[in-house]
């Protein structure tokens, strides 16, 4: 029986902590949601891999989770796979004083308030999932890439 | 040329490898050698952007990957930038067998460890350089 599949793309940007938070975000629903299966993708791959990584999009109803207003993550898939099912601005849930911090962005240095931003953000993917029709689930095999993302 | 060297992990998402890249660079930017290197948001490289594609254009940068698919080292020389180091993460891991490094979303103690000598040996490169 094929499994319902829905897509979940970090920017996971570097340079600030809104990119953290976007990342630890997208993992916490790739280990912690039960209600429909969801796998991820490396982002650079879109370039760096192949026809198959470049499908993602098509293959299962994605969901953008981009750490700034910049919206790389959104764009990208836009640009190089199709169009995505919905996306999250963390900027706009963290509000963009705390997303653009530059001191704060490695995970040991995260407090109970960042953590607490996570889940505010998991819990806004979780409903964005919700919004998907159910009908573009994707039960479709996909490869994955070198990370083992899937 | 911008004298900051741009050093760019993969942060890949799947596995603890690409964790490891994006702390140890992390580390290298903002605690190392915060004066003599930077990072850019890898995501801003791949979507291609103007006004990233002029900024890494012609600039040294280090990339550091968790994967043989060594998706922020050809992602950077697309953009234009000049890969002066790759870093293979699993370089380093292969120093360590047996251990366990933690996940892709936390690092245990000898994950941390694996970080700091990925950032020292950027650090060495780095300070060679300028």
């Amino acid at each position: 029986m094929s499994e319902l599949k829905v897509g979940v793309l970090s920017c996971s940007g570097e340079e600030c902590l809104g990119g953290t938070i976007s990342r630890l975000a997208t993992r916490k629903i790739l280990e912690e949601l039960k209600f429909v299966k969801t796998v991820t993708l490396c982002l650079p791959l879109y370039l760096a891999g192949g026809e198959e990584e470049r499908n993602f999009a098509k293959v299962f109803p994605t969901i953008s989770v981009d750490g700034c207003d910049k919206l790389c993550a959104k764009r990208s898939t836009e640009k190089y796979s199709g169009k995505i099912s919905g996306s999250i601005d963390v900027s706009k849930i963290i509000g963009i004083e705390n997303a653009l911090n530059t001191k704060i962005i490695r995970n040991k240095d995260l407090k109970d308030e960042h953590l607490e931003m996570v889940d505010k953000v998991a819990s806004e993917i979780v409903k964005e999932i919700g919004r998907i029709s159910p009908d573009s689930y994707s039960g479709k095999s996909f490869g994955g890439c070198g990370c083992g993302s899937e | 040329m911008d004298k900051k060297i741009k050093v760019i992990p993969c942060s890949g998402i799947g596995k603890v490898f690409g964790l490891l890249a994006r702390e140890s660079v992390l580390k290298t930017v903002l605690e190392l050698c915060p004066e003599k290197s930077e990072t850019i948001c890898l995501a801003y490289i791949v979507s291609g952007d103007e006004a990233v594609n002029e900024k890494i254009a012609k600039t040294r940068c280090i990339t550091v990957d968790g994967c043989p698919k060594m998706c922020a080292s050809k992602n950077v020389a697309l953009a234009g930038g000049i890969v002066i180091e790759e870093i293979k993460v699993l370089d380093t891991v292969k120093e360590h067998k047996g251990k366990n490094f933690g996940s892709a979303t936390h690092l245990d103690a000898d994950g941390e460890v694996v970080v700091n000598e990925i950032a020292e040996k950027i650090a060495i490169i780095i300070n060679e350089i300028n």
